[in-house]
């Protein structure tokens, strides 16, 4: 913006020049003055005023104005507490009040030490109180849910968490209750919050009241460390902080990316870091003795067991990615397979296709598009989405993504015209299906996308670093080779993985099968050596996220074995290839090849977005071979699902229940309601699920849940 | 001093609640007239007229009608403040029951004059009466082919004060908890559903009629000049006549009380003056020659607020006054913002506490203090209109309240017209949590 | 529950929303009085909102009770121009006509007494309020047959 579109504004007597209408707020911060706030929130939607924290004198208004509910007006004088009297009069006032009835009982408090209340009254509060009576009392803590517990003594009621039910979760599900001094946060009937965003609510308080369960009396603010790194658990990538405290990882919080989360976490991002800790986790490498039998093996041995398994194979070797291997994790892999080993074949946790990145956007433009198709199911796309719609944008259901991707194709269908007219129109798609968007890639470009900065194109993969991990396996050789048959050994890379039904099929096949994962649930049972894995908060490195975002993930804690970095260096060694045990390097490797040499170091804390590149030209799916009548089965992975998930207690309550969706017609056609339990067909085998039916859901579709959808595949029936 | 009905005319003798009465008066007429104006045509009448709002702030509503925002590509609203519950009003319930029509004419005119075709009227949620009163009315009017475009609906409150401020007001038109809101965005520019909307008092809109019929100049001629026209005055408390009296501003608050009123009964003394509903502060006798207009009333240090006269005797405690007052308004703050909600709480406490006679001298200086730090620093002006009385009831009766410290209890001996008042703040059954006593 | 008679006030508003305070008073009248969990939840469905929202929007209310009330709903008006005029001896005068305090419901679940703050009847003061009736003035000495015409209604 030109310097004629901004106007001035003083505050305490120093004049800033910012574009009309920013925040009062964020106008003093550009004069260098600090307005203090606790319910001000701009993310939660309009400013309510609601603290009054942040009263200033502006010249020309009589009364006292909370700062945060104004926005910047040419020749605007703004005088705050550090040089008006009765502003600072006002603000000591607010805080007088805040404390009247709160229990001050902060040497008990997790917030302690990072407690917005405390560091404002430090600085601007009385220094007795004046207040005699009984404070205000509750029952507490109370817990709103498995992962969250309410103080509402410490409460001020500022209704930041309550606005982000209503106006960014929309959830609707935590709410304020009575009037007045009577005024309690709560939900229905002492339920438990059960939404995917809960969490959020516990970084957006400002003071005690909500906590989280798992950090409850974990750690004192002066020993812990904070590592910048990012989340591993899908495909956003959120960024995030990893407090540690001796060593061990205590909590998750949002580090906000405002291309990326705009500070949003989901529960699992933020709750299940606890399965570091699980009670199955591997810390030794195994190998099996009798049938069912397992011997601990030192390091040495293990890594003399691996090279000997590696060298019988003969190169007959089948590698299984899970997708949440770090790039350089699958890139030394890779060397180690394919070029020391020759062994070319990689099991890919899914399809993805370059062809995207032709159309690529930051998720915050979803928030400002104006037209969406979506058949979505990703965490923090959602919320971006709820932002946009909100907005005014139009968000439409796609229904599913191959049959979607035809009928917008189309120069007949009307939302397919108006997506080719629009300048902002985003394609939000999800799924196995549709060869890693590489059909919705075409899509876009038949809409005329190409052209269009602002318009774009979202396939969201299924694990966190699938696109990462695809580029890197291609890079590690440029040589290939055949499917070895019969398989002489089965690697098998992380535990989604090694939960994968399709990769353990691959091991009945296998003569010998190496597993390397974090908990001894999925690899006993069926490994010759088991080598331990690590998780994301333990590795350095780089993820891919879905938007083609390259991502620094830094170690939060040091694992309880060495990392795959590691070892994967050891053991390329024995077969002459050389692959460093440092992330930096072997990025640095990789980087040269297909990152254009862009530096380690350059990854960066907030990182950026590669630029659009030039796309092959990609194919629309043709019509699918009719698989007969029924209703067509789409198979998903929840967000509360994993080997990570299924060890956190605190988030049994959110995993899905055995469910099957339908659409109101096809349940109503059948005479089925809501809650009943149906019969699930196909290919002579069935399930028992109960029904839900979905507004969202187009007819002829049916979904279920991965974990619970057993053999079933293809089309499938439904009935009472 | 005369009676002078404008909004209550001919309500005495007929019942016009039936449509054909009113009719027979003159009724509905001033909106065929308006409909053949055009829209501004009627605001103009309306500035011309320099009504002054009627539902406490006194704003001018033909400069308020003007403000509304154009071609915004939203409809444009018309809400009717009828939640009328500041402690001493009843005007809009008698003005709803005796002469509904006058209200819906009036709505139909502003409708016109803003070009809006929604009508909202906020009732008051426990006026059944009224409502049943409106309902039927409306029903009449519709049938009768008087509503043009427009639909007026009748929606209930369901008790809440503080739903009559207007930003609360559209909170909870909109389906939300009855909380006021930051302004600005003001109703003129985004007010219910994000769109302009006007917001003005039963009486406000019940004397539009008046005006249209009869020229806005004429209406400003009428009563002192800053501002004119008639008001309801809503009488009550310890006089022999309470009711309600429509009367010129300007009137003698003297002869209000004493000739129109009656006196004070049994003999006893005048000791105060609540001018304008419990939100406005105390006068004593000696200001009874004070007129009733916003700018004298001021003047003398009160407000004229809602017009609502409550006649205190010399049987009354302030001390308990105040604190019957206080407890109100703790009762129905609505929670939103810091000094609003912990402030009234904690006024409660210390006048309790003074009632008690257990007060030190320094806990009079900190309800002070505590007022001070509630006035002009909360969201909306229910704050004030809590904190404001207090510190005048002190400075109006300071010996009374200096003898409760004094002499360790009420002075009144259990004697008070107040002693015993019991206030529901106590009594609350919402709470989900049991609030654990301390 | 009357999902038909919401669906129609929900008509009469832009927003659906709108329709909370109709539909919770009609939700609140099918059952007795008061608002239990279950009609909280039948607003929340009929009006495609949580029911958490439904709640904080009750509890808001004074005329919305959360909480189970007597059959007849006895209410005296004690704000400042009723007191000023004995509301206290009239409420005293329920207490001790109906054997219960201020905010409680009779053991028997006939009667509920309340305190509330002014009913907009000051110029006929002492107001009291029966069952959403409005009776002014009220003297202490008139409550005996009030009672009496309740309980004789019954
Ligand atoms: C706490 C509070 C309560 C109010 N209650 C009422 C009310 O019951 N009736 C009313 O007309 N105005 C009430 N007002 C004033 C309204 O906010 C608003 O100014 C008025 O409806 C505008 O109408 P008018 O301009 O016609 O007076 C109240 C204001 C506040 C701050
Ligand atoms: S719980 Fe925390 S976030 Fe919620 S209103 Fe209270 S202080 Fe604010
Ligand atoms: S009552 Fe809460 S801000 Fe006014």
């Amino acid at each position: 913006m030109s310097a004629t579109e901004l106007v001035t504004v003083t505050v305490d007597g120093r004049e800033v020049h910012v574009p009309p209408g920013t925040g009062l707020v964020e106008t003093a911060l550009a004069a260098g003055v600090e307005i203090p706030v606790f319910c001000y929130e701009p993310r939660l939607g309009a400013a309510v005023g609601a603290c009054r924290m942040c009263l200033c004198e502006i010249e020309g208004m009589p009364k006292l104005q909370a700062a945060c509910t104004l926005t910047a007006t040419n020749g605007m004088i703004v005088r705050t507490a550090q040089t008006s009297e009765r502003a600072a009069e006002g603000q000591e006032a607010t805080l007088e009040f805040i404390l009247v009835n709160h229990p001050l009982d902060c040497p008990v408090c997790d917030k302690g030490g990072e407690c917005p209340l405390q560091d404002l009254t430090f600085r601007w509060g009385p220094g007795n109180t004046r207040m005699t009576f009984p404070k205000r009392t509750f029952e507490k803590p109370i817990p709103i849910s498995p992962a969250i517990a309410l103080d509402r003594e410490r409460c001020i009621l500022c209704y930041r968490c309550t606005r982000f039910s209503e106006s960014v979760a929309e959830d609707g599900q935590l709410v304020a209750l009575n009037r007045g001094a009577e005024s309690v946060i709560a939900t229905f009937e002492d339920e438990p919050y059960l939404a995917p965003f809960s969490g959020n609510v516990i970084e957006l308080c400002p003071v005690g009241a909500l906590t989280s369960t798992q950090y409850r009396f974990e750690a004192r603010p002066w020993e812990i460390q904070n590592v910048p790194t990012v989340c591993g658990l899908c495909p956003v990538g959120c960024n995030i902080q990893a407090t540690t405290r001796e060593g061990k990882v205590k909590r998750i919080l949002s580090r906000n990316h405002p291309e990326v989360d705009e500070g949003w976490l989901c529960d699992k991002g933020r709750f299940a870091f606890t399965h570091l800790r699980a009670r199955d986790r591997i810390a030794d490498p195994l190998r099996r003795v009798r049938r069912r039998g397992f011997d601990v093996l030192s390091w040495d041995d293990a890594l003399g067991e691996a090279a000997e398994l590696l060298m019988q194979a003969q190169g007959r070797i089948v590698t299984a990615l899970s997708g949440s291997e770090t790039v350089e994790q699958a890139y030394a892999l890779g060397r180690l397979m394919r070029a020391g080993l020759g062994a070319h074949t990689g099991v890919l946790p899914e399809e993805t296709s370059p062809a995207l990145d032709a159309f690529r956007l930051p998720l915050s433009a979803i928030r400002d598009a104006e037209l969406e198709p979506v058949a979505e199911r990703a965490p923090i796309v959602e919320l971006w989405v709820k932002a946009a719609r909100r907005q005014g944008a139009q968000v439409e259901q796609a229904g599913d993504a191959l049959e979607g991707c035809r009928r917008l194709a189309d120069k007949r269908n009307a939302l397919g015209k108006s997506l080719r007219e629009s300048e902002r129109a985003i394609l939000i798609w999800s799924g196995e299906e549709g060869a890693g968007g590489a059909h919705l890639a075409a899509l876009a470009k038949e809409l005329g996308f190409a052209g269009k900065p602002a318009s774009g194109a979202f396939h969201l993969p299924c694990t966190p670093n699938g696109r990462g991990i695809a580029d890197a396996w291609a890079a590690a050789s440029d040589d290939e080779g055949p499917n070895p048959e019969p398989i002489g050994l089965l690697f098998v890379s992380g535990d989604e993985a090694a939960a994968d039904p399709n990769v353990r099929a691959l091991a009945e096949r296998a003569e010998r099968v190496i597993v390397n994962a974090m908990f001894q649930g999925l690899a006993v049972g069926w490994a010759d050596l088991v080598l331990p894995g690590t998780s994301y908060l333990e590795r350095d490195g780089t993820y891919v996220n879905l938007e083609g975002r390259l991502q620094r993930l830094r170690r939060a804690v040091i694992p309880p074995a060495p990392d795959e970095l590691a070892w994967i260096s050891k053991l390329a060694e024995r077969f002459a290839v050389e692959v460093s045990p440092h992330a930096s390097a072997v990025f640095a490797e990789v980087s040269e090849r297909i990152y254009d040499g862009l530096p380690f170091g350059e990854v960066g804390e907030e990182a950026p977005l590669r630029t659009r590149s030039e796309a092959p030209a990609p194919q629309l799916p043709s019509e699918p071979a009719a698989e007969g009548k029924g209703l067509r089965l789409v198979r998903y992975r929840p967000l509360f699902s994993g080997p990570a998930v299924e060890r956190v207690p605190e988030l049994q309550f959110q995993r899905p229940a055995p469910e099957v969706e339908l659409s109101p017609g096809d349940a109503g056609r059948r005479g089925i309601a809501p809650g009943e339990t149906v019969t699930v067909t196909h290919n002579g085998t069935s399930l028992q699920l109960r029904a839900r039916i979905t507004k969202s859901l187009r007819e002829g579709i049916v979904r279920i849940a991965a974990e619970h959808a057993g053999e079933l595949g293809g089309t499938v029936e439904v009935a009472k | 001093m005369a009676i002078r009905e404008l909004t209550l005319a001919h309500a005495g003798e007929r019942d016009l609640s039936k449509l054909a009465e009113y009719q027979a008066i003159g009724g509905y007429k001033a909106l065929a007239k308006a409909r053949k104006m055009k829209p501004e045509a009627v605001v103009e009448q309306l500035l011309a007229s320099n009504l002054r709002g009627r539902g406490g702030a006194g704003f001018p509503m033909g400069r308020k009608a003007s403000f509304l925002a154009k071609g915004t590509g939203k409809p444009t609203y018309l809400c009717v403040n009828a939640d009328e519950s500041e402690p001493g009003t009843f005007k809009d319930r008698e003005i709803m029951l005796l002469n509904p029509h006058r209200l819906i004419e009036g709505c139909l005119v502003t409708a016109h004059a803003i070009e809006s075709q929604n009508v909202f009227i906020y009732l008051r949620g426990e006026y059944l009466d009224v409502f049943e009163v409106m309902r039927r009315a409306l029903e009449d009017a519709r049938k009768a082919g008087l509503m043009g475009d427009v639909t007026i609906v009748l929606h209930r409150g369901a008790g809440a004060y503080i739903c009559g401020e207007e930003s609360a007001l559209l909170e909870s038109l909109e389906g939300k908890r009855g909380q006021p809101r930051p302004r600005p965005p003001f109703p003129a520019v985004s007010g219910l559903y994000g769109s302009p909307t006007l917001i003005n008092n039963v009486q406000t809109i019940a004397t539009v009629p008046v005006i249209v019929e009869k020229g806005g100049e004429w209406y400003a001629k009428i009563g002192p000049e800053p501002s004119p026209g008639t008001v309801v005055f809503s009488l009550s408390g310890n006089v022999e006549r309470p009711g309600n009296y429509e009367l010129l501003l300007g009137s003698g608050l003297r002869e209000l009380i004493y000739d129109l009123g009656g006196g004070i009964p049994d003999g006893r003394e005048l000791k105060a003056i609540i001018p304008g509903g419990s939100s406005t502060t105390v006068m004593t006798p000696d200001q009874l020659d004070t007129d009733l207009d916003f700018n004298s009333v001021a003047e003398a240090g009160s407000q004229l607020g809602a017009a609502a006269v409550i006649v205190i005797d010399d049987r009354a405690c302030m001390v308990q006054l105040a604190l019957r007052s206080t407890q109100f308004y703790m009762h129905e703050s609505c929670g939103k913002c810091t000094p609003c909600r912990e402030g009234t709480r904690w006024m409660v406490q210390l006048l309790q506490k003074l009632e008690d006679g257990r007060a030190e001298q320094s806990e009079l200086d900190l309800l002070l203090s505590v007022c001070d730090r509630v006035l002009g620093k909360c969201l909306c002006a229910l704050g004030d209109f809590a904190a404001g009385p207090v510190v005048e009831y002190v400075r109006n009766f300071r010996d009374e309240f200096q003898r409760h410290i004094d002499e360790g209890g009420c002075p009144f001996g259990g004697e008070s017209s107040l002693e015993g008042t019991f206030a529901p703040v106590d009594q609350h059954t919402h709470a989900p949590v049991a609030e654990v006593p301390a | 529950m009357n999902l038909d008679a919401i669906a129609a006030i929900a008509t009469e508003y832009p927003e659906r929303q709108s329709a909370i305070l109709p539909a919770l008073r009609l939700a609140q009248e099918e059952h007795g009085g008061w608002l239990p969990p279950e009609a909280i939840r039948e607003v929340a469905d009929a009006l495609d909102l949580a029911p958490a929202q439904v709640e904080a929007v009750a509890s808001f209310y004074d005329m919305l009770h959360l909480a189970p009330v007597g059959k007849h709903m006895v209410e005296v008006c004690t704000n400042l121009s009723c007191a000023l005029v004995g509301a206290q001896q009239v409420l005293q005068a329920f207490e001790e006509q109906l054997g219960v305090a201020p905010g409680e419901t009779s053991e028997d679940g006939r009667f509920t007494l309340r305190a509330i703050e002014c009913a907009g009847g000051c110029g006929r003061a002492v107001v009291v309020v029966v069952d959403e009736r409005y009776r002014e003035p009220v003297r202490p000495e008139d409550v005996p047959g009030i009672v009496e015409e309740l309980k004789r209604g019954d």
